[in-house]
């Protein structure tokens, strides 16, 4: 029995029929890794750039990046605190999600744009205190309405500018090349 | 090409297989799926991904153990022990730990409730508005719990200012503990009031008669702090420890020695051991020990002459001799003289106020006085007075005496007595089932207050509490309902209590430490104060404050080595003791239903232990349900086969039993209470061990959950099917 079915794949009729299979299960493998890459909807479409124009400094929204290792999403109470106070707030359709979010009570649930995985243990403290400035890493928030990531951010990445700003120093280049900095 | 399937054919059919599998399962992060949601209302010096630390201070048992609490984003996630807290170092025990799950657990009470409907706050302060205003003063009662310092106090000053009765405490750690007799002993013996400190660290050789210092006997994580300098062997000599009792503690199983002695004859084995004492260190006897003789003893109590011989020759020629009672020894007819006899043995070799020897407990900061919770027989008085309908309202704070205090006292009952019980229950326990108002209290973990370190700490201690998280519920800081309801009332309620809330009290009572010299940190002015009594979690001084007890004459005071007397016909003694992991407030908590009991592994439920070789003659094996009947009751409780119990006696945990207090707890294995007479010794303190039971046979069978094999210590019934 599956001898003859081996025969019959080894005809040409059969082996096209095995590169037909071959390429649909392909695209499909294909289409659900591009599903797990695709990150979810916002609930808002947040114009950092209108943000960044009132001269709002990134830090009054994300405190924790000066703090600890996740620089945080705005408390609704401090989105409020401004937007309460905007005529527009009343009456933009774009803004009644967070109206409506604020008013009853739910949470916002935002989609992370720039993260790395687990096993990194990421801390921007270190990097605000090194002298970092925010868009070095997360491009220029002038320009964008919902954050994009200008850069992947993977090991290569990192270590790229940890090595130019280690420069000469071998001591400094040692502690920020080493694996236990970043995966412990 | 062969007829059959080649092995070249299904590696490569088995290689497309595996590929496929592994591409369409997806090797992608699946992080990018992840949703973040804000706070609505961020907590002040929360940060997203970073901890927040609060010290606060336990509240699982009176011992007021400081605690470091771990928060995350608004909810508590672990308990530690505050390494700041000169009680415990840092530590905690089982019950610390698991205080989280008290905050957690799914049946607290929820709302304020009348008859069990939900009702407002204002309608609830109004109901105590009436109940204040509407009666005599000497009409109102206040019964409390041994926790929550800070609202006895307040309890206090209302009582005192509009002279309703003063507020009466209880606690069945207390019961079990015979605090009473303690301290009546040490006034007896010294003049003085106070609980005795056991420096059991600093000793070399401990007796300790019936103590189980390190389950839940006044303070357990100090003195197995201590227990664990005892043993410690690289700056000195590994310290001795013997044990006597007739059924070995979680205690008595870290003892060198186990003396198994017959339960009643505790007081004479103290006395013929203080007279061998005596006789080795030479001079003339002292008075307290002239009587006894030795060899009856012997005879009585079931231990060899010469075993007495030696162990009086091992406290005798020791540099730091030191002798504990507790336990059961004091839960006898005789308590009082164990107690005063274990102080004498304790002065023969003139241990008082040195290292590894006696002394008075330190006061906390603010007190000055020693304060102690009600004897069962002053509560035998309370509940008289109920029941004769003396007490109008009855306010129910910290304690749960329906299911605390022996059945047969008749509690239960006597609430029918008082026209209003008002209960501040945190958790829906038998006593709130029976009030008619329960206006819940928060958790400990969200409340505010203080707690004073009674003993166990050199240092005179005052724990501080405060909130580590929100209050989930609809609960009320009970004195925050206490404050606005004389404040409503008023007149000299108001007076009594002229505060805007709970924190504006406790700062008030705080307030005088605040410039001591002797603290280990004062302020210029209130705000700075609190601001570090809330950061390390309370307030002690940096010298040693306990008292050296005077022992003039304490030697000449006449001892009788009678032996007690039982109540009851039975053949067996009853020894129930306090659960070490459960305690008497644990069983709403899985974490320490699940522990399993540190000698017989059990867990979930109650036993009774029973000698194997008794067990044997009645017939009786492992989990088999017998009937112990008292003259106060009787109740239905499987067996465990135990060899480290005297044949003569039984031994039940004190825990459980309840038929409320959460799902976790309520109709899960019976409480030994519920089999105690009402016998006291001298200092009023219950005989609850001064009981002879029977044991009946009921022919069921209930397996026990228990960690170590179901087929018992000695693998029987190996191979057979369970």
């Amino acid at each position: 029995m599956i001898k003859r079915l081996f025969d019959w794949l080894k005809q040409p009729l059969g082996l096209i029929a095995v590169g037909i299979t071959f390429l649909a299960l392909f695209s499909l493998a294909a289409y659900g890794i591009s599903l797990t890459q695709k990150p979810p909807e916002q609930p808002l479409q947040f114009p950092h750039r209108t943000h960044v124009a009132f001269g709002i400094q990134c830090l009054y929204c994300h405190p924790g990046a000066s703090k600890g290792p996740a620089a945080g999403i705005p408390s609704q109470a401090k989105c409020w605190g401004c937007h309460n106070q905007i005529q527009k707030t009343q009456t933009s359709e774009l803004l009644k999600p967070l109206k409506d979010a604020v008013l009853s009570g739910t949470p916002l649930e935002w989609v992370p744009v720039a993260q790395v995985p687990d096993f990194v243990q990421f801390n921007h403290r270190a990097h605000v205190a090194a002298g970092q400035n925010c868009e070095n890493c997360h491009g220029d928030m002038t320009k964008v309405t919902i954050a994009e990531n200008p850069q992947v951010m993977n090991m290569g990445w990192c270590l790229d500018c940890h090595k130019t700003i280690a420069g000469e120093d071998h001591e400094k280049l040692v502690k920020l090349v080493d694996c236990g900095t970043c995966h412990y | 090409m062969s007829n059959k399937f080649s092995r070249r054919d299904f590696l490569k059919l088995a290689g497309v297989g595996a590929a496929t599998t592994a591409i369409l399962t997806g090797c992608g992060p699946a992080s990018r799926y992840v949703k973040r949601e804000p706070y609505m209302l961020m907590p002040e010096y929360t940060y997203n991904g970073q901890s927040t630390y609060y010290a606060t201070t336990c509240r699982e048992c009176a011992a007021g153990c400081g605690l470091i609490v771990r928060t995350s984003q608004g909810r508590a996630i672990k308990t530690e022990g505050n390494a700041n807290n000169p009680l415990n170092l840092g530590k905690t025990c089982a019950r610390g730990q698991a205080t989280l799950q008290g905050l957690y657990n799914p049946d607290r009470v929820t709302d304020p409730a009348k008859a069990g409907a939900s009702i407002t706050w204002d309608a609830a302060t109004q109901a105590v508005v009436d109940a204040l205003k509407n009666h005599k003063p000497d009409e109102i009662a206040f019964l409390m719990g041994t926790t929550s310092d800070h609202l006895f106090d307040l309890v206090t000053d209302l009582a005192a200012a509009t002279g309703i009765n003063a507020p009466v405490r209880f606690g069945a750690l207390s019961m079990f503990e015979s605090r009473a007799t303690l301290s009546t002993a040490a006034e007896n013996l010294f003049g003085q009031r106070g609980l005795p400190f056991f420096d059991v660290g600093g000793a070399q050789v401990v007796f300790s008669f019936g103590a189980n210092f390190l389950e839940t006997w006044l303070s357990p994580v100090s003195y197995t702090r201590g227990f664990a300098g005892l043993r410690e062997a690289q700056t000195k000599m590994r310290g001795t420890f013997v044990q006597f009792e007739s059924r070995m503690s979680a205690t008595g199983g870290k003892a060198d020695e186990w003396m198994p002695i017959r339960p009643g004859t505790e007081a004479m084995v103290v006395l013929a051991i203080g007279k061998l004492v005596a006789e080795k260190r030479g001079g003339t006897m002292p008075h307290a020990f002239i009587e006894v003789d030795p060899a009856n003893v012997a005879a009585k109590s079931g231990i060899k002459l010469e075993t007495l011989e030696q162990l009086a020759e091992k406290f005798a020629s020791s540099a730091g001799a030191l002798a504990i009672p507790g336990g059961a020894a004091l839960g006898q007819s005789n308590g009082l003289t164990v107690a005063e006899a274990v102080l004498a043995l304790n002065a023969l070799v003139d241990n008082f106020g040195k290292p590894g020897g006696v002394y008075f407990s330190a006061l906390a900061p603010n007190q000055t006085e020693y304060q102690r919770a009600a004897s069962v027989q002053e509560m035998q008085g309370f509940i008289q007075k109920m029941a004769e309908g003396k007490f109008k309202v009855l306010f129910i704070h910290g304690v749960n005496p329906v299911f605390e205090l022996p059945a047969s006292l008749g509690f239960k009952e006597a609430l029918s007595g008082v026209g209003q019980v008002i209960s501040f229950a945190t958790f829906p326990d038998e006593t709130a089932q029976e009030a008619d108002y329960v206006l819940p209290d928060h958790h400990s973990l969200e409340s505010w207050g203080y707690q004073r370190v009674v003993t166990g700490s050199a240092q005179p201690v005052l724990s501080g509490s405060q909130p580590v998280v929100s209050p989930f519920y609809n609960t009320r800081a009970t004195a925050d309902v206490l404050i606005a309801a004389a404040q409503l009332a008023g007149g000299k309620f108001a007076q009594a209590l002229p505060f805007t809330d709970e924190v504006e009290f406790l700062q008030s009572k705080v307030a005088p430490l605040m410039n001591s010299a002797d603290g280990f940190f004062s302020a210029a002015d209130i705000n700075t104060f609190m601001a570090y009594f809330q950061q390390y979690g309370g307030w002690w001084k940096t010298l040693d404050g306990r008292a050296v007890p005077v022992a003039a004459n304490l030697l000449n005071h006449s001892l009788s080595g009678a032996e007690a007397e039982f109540a009851g016909e039975g053949e067996f003694f009853f020894v129930p003791f306090v659960s070490p992991t459960l305690a008497e407030a644990g069983a709403n908590k899985p974490w320490l239903q699940e522990l399993p009991d540190p000698t017989t592994t059990v867990m979930w439920n109650t036993w009774v232990e029973i000698n194997p070789e008794t067990a044997h003659e009645l017939g009786l094996e492992d989990d088999d349900v017998v009937k112990i009947i008292s003259e106060a009751g009787e109740l239905e409780v499987p067996v465990y086969r135990y060899p480290a119990i005297r044949p003569d006696t039984i031994a039940m945990p004190f825990g459980q039993g309840h038929t409320a207090y959460s799902r976790y707890a309520d109709n899960r294995g019976v409480n030994p209470a519920d089999l105690l007479g009402q016998y006291f010794n001298e200092a009023g303190d219950l005989a609850f061990a001064g009981m002879k039971v029977k044991i009946e046979k009921t022919g069921k069978k209930q397996p026990l959950s228990r960690m170590e094999s179901i087929m018992g210590v000695y693998g029987v019934g190996l191979g057979e099917e369970h």
